[in-house]
């Protein structure tokens, strides 16, 4: 075998297909199986307050509202609250909007953060046994909430996540994030099934009233309260579900700069929690699946990806600085003209075909995500512009996250 | 055993069972690209000596056996380009490769010889070049001589291009070597025994031809090499 950057590559090649690998028997394994197959129905209704804190989210606060009340659940059991976090928009004015209604309470406050919200809306919520938050600018199904309730099946479910997709995707960035998040719905319902989650979406997660008292409540968290919620139920030795079929639509960012500015809070709010705050979960083996699988390859991710971009950097500017050497020599006609098939040529290198076994296996994921979450809208043509997009755009979200962690730097919320 | 540790184990040895044969697919087709290799040269070196005992036999008629020459160092090209990929895919120090392109040179030399016996006998005046180029990482521009030959090669089929490694340890080709006085200063080009070294642009290698040798586009042949051919 000749030498090649190739081979810097294949040991992130192999750690990825053993990850696809444990994901699909996992997938196969009874417990995701018996998570799949449970229905919604409900042998106990319980108190339900659903808390939706919000800030500048005029255009999409309403929607979210309504979605809310649509749900078909009973409405003596089910209360909204509404709270603006210091709105220097229209919000204020939309939420009031609702204020006369029996199920709602609206509350405005100064803007104190989004975790001061939800802990607002907690005190609020004396009265559930369930308690859920959903961001201003998503939307759930009417039967989300029955399958969410299912969900809480044992005691020790301290948290249930929904299945989480982009609403309305038009621009291209939302297009891609829909196939990343059909993707993240299988592997959501996947490591659910192991208690592997090391984060419950603020897009319609529910927790156990009882949690809060038990654990405390929000904190700033780096601006990743969620997810550093879900590591101090990790740490708790409770678990974390996820009911497939409850879908939740969220309003993706539609430009690079918004999407960066998310994914960057998201990425150094893991960084931090996970390597400073939590750190001892790594490694964990009282909860294996996440200390010695998930939150490794999580970071991992992080490395992986960079290394992946950077290797793709080199070959597409070795092979651009050759083709540009060689245009100058010959001429460009051809450099690039038309050879009949021939099976000698064809480029299969471990690199490309374990690449291509790789991406082939995260369309299946999406694919599945989408179908068993019944999640409507068109995957194929998302999936094409993730192919062209996603290898591009998130190393530079991975890059600047990694850079910030190292130096300090502090991450905006928008 | 706990369902993590089964569930790890099991995914172990999926992603050794993938690995392992996506490894294997590789290695067979490479193995099944050197014995294409073989199995052309082979003919090849049937071919090659079949013309020259057709030319011995022909000494009234020499001639005749100029169509064969044409295919036969149309073959000769195609076996140049797979060799420059299998060259690129297995490395320049695997045996079987070299060994291959040992025999290439070998071919190209009597091809070589034996083009030169049927011009003098039949009053061809054919373009000739021979191009020395190395793999050793010693030459910078041998990439760029070989695209232009490739160019040249395509564009004007009646030309006769032989590539050829100099560093190859080959006695015949050390000997033609310094037959045709060729100084180790690579690229190196002879044409019609016109030497030129180094490459600057396919422009000033299109000044060394003869007058006319690039505007003909009748084909009696042309060979290409490992490293000429060796375009994307």
């Amino acid at each position: 075998m000749v030498w090649s950057p190739d081979v810097y590559i294949y040991p992130f090649l192999f750690l990825a297909l053993y990850f696809e690998s444990f994901l699909l028997v996992t997938f196969l394994s009874k417990p995701a199986r018996m998570r799949r197959l449970k229905t919604a129905e409900l042998s106990v209704v319980p108190n339900v307050a659903i808390i939706v804190p919000c800030w500048n989210e005029e255009t999409t606060i309403a929607g979210t509202v309504e979605s809310l009340l649509a749900l078909e659940y009973p409405k003596e059991k089910l209360s909204l609250i509404l709270i603006n976090d210091g709105s220097t928009d229209g919000t204020p004015a939309v939420i009031d909007r609702f204020a006369e209604h029996p199920q709602i309470t609206t509350i405005h406050k100064e803007n104190g953060g989004k975790f001061t919200a939800m802990n607002i809306g907690i005190e609020h919520a004396k009265d559930a046994e369930l308690i859920g938050f959903l961001d201003a600018d998503s939307f759930v199904a009417p039967d989300s909430l029955r399958e969410i309730v299912a969900a809480f099946d044992a005691p020790d479910i301290a948290a249930v996540t929904a299945s989480m997709s982009i609403h309305k995707p038009i621009t291209l960035f939302q297009r891609m994030q829909y196939a990343e998040y059909s993707l993240s719905i299988t592997l959501r319902h996947v490591f659910a099934s192991i208690n592997g989650l090391y984060v419950a979406p603020g897009p319609f997660s529910f927790y156990r009233r009882s949690v809060f008292t038990e654990i405390g409540l929000f904190k700033h968290a780096y601006l990743a309260e969620d997810m550093e919620m879900s590591m101090r139920v990790q740490r708790a030795g409770l678990r974390i579900g996820n009911a497939i079929r409850a879908r939740v639509y969220t309003k993706g960012p539609s430009t690079f700069p918004k999407l960066l500015t998310q994914r960057v809070r998201w990425t150094t709010g893991f960084l931090r929690n996970a390597l400073f705050d939590y750190r001892d979960l790594l490694g964990n083996k009282k909860n294996k699946v996440l200390g010695m699988l998930v939150l490794p390859f999580a970071l991992y991710a992080v490395v992986g990806g960079i290394s992946l971009f950077v290797y793709g950097l080199y070959q597409t500017i070795t092979h651009g600085l050759h083709t540009i050497s060689m245009a100058q020599t010959v001429p460009f006609s051809f450099l690039f003209s038309w050879h009949p098939f021939n099976w000698f040529y064809l480029p299969f290198t471990i690199t490309t075909l374990l690449g291509a076994a790789l991406m082939l296996n995260v369309f299946v994921w999406m694919m599945l995500g989408k179908y068993l979450s019944k999640t409507p809208g068109k995957l194929v043509l998302n999936i094409a512009i993730f192919i062209v997009l996603y290898g591009i755009v998130a190393p530079v979200w991975l890059i600047r996250s990694v850079s910030d962690v190292a130096l300090g730097t502090r991450t905006p919320w928008r | 055993m706990s369902f993590f540790a089964r569930n790890a184990l099991i995914a172990l040895g999926i992603t050794v069972a993938i690995a392992g044969t996506v490894a294997y697919t590789v290695n067979y087709l490479n193995r099944a690209r050197i014995t294409e290799l073989v199995a052309i040269e082979n003919q090849l070196s049937i071919d090659t000596l079949s013309l020259e005992t057709q030319f011995s036999l022909l000494e009234t008629a020499p001639c005749d056996s100029v169509a064969s020459s044409s295919v036969l160092t149309n073959e000769l090209a195609d076996l140049g380009d797979r060799l420059a990929y299998a060259e690129a895919q297995l490395g320049k120090n695997n045996v079987q490769v070299m060994q291959l392109k040992k025999q290439y040179s070998l071919l190209e030399i009597r091809d070589y010889l034996i083009t030169k016996k049927l011009a003098a006998a039949c009053g061809a005046k054919p373009v000739t070049v021979l191009y020395f180029y190395s793999n050793s990482g010693d030459c910078s521009d041998c990439d760029k001589a070989g695209y232009a030959l490739s160019y040249l090669n395509t564009t004007y089929p009646a030309l006769r291009v032989y590539s050829f490694d100099y560093n190859l340890e080959l006695g015949a080709l050390k000997t033609f070597i310094t037959v045709n006085k060729v100084q180790r200063a690579l690229p190196a080009f002879v044409v019609n025994g016109k030497h030129l070294y180094g490459f600057t642009s396919l422009e000033d290698l299109e000044k060394i031809f003869p007058k006319g040798a690039l505007a003909s586009t009748t084909a009696t042949g042309s060979t290409s090499s490992p490293q000429a051919s060796s375009k994307p």
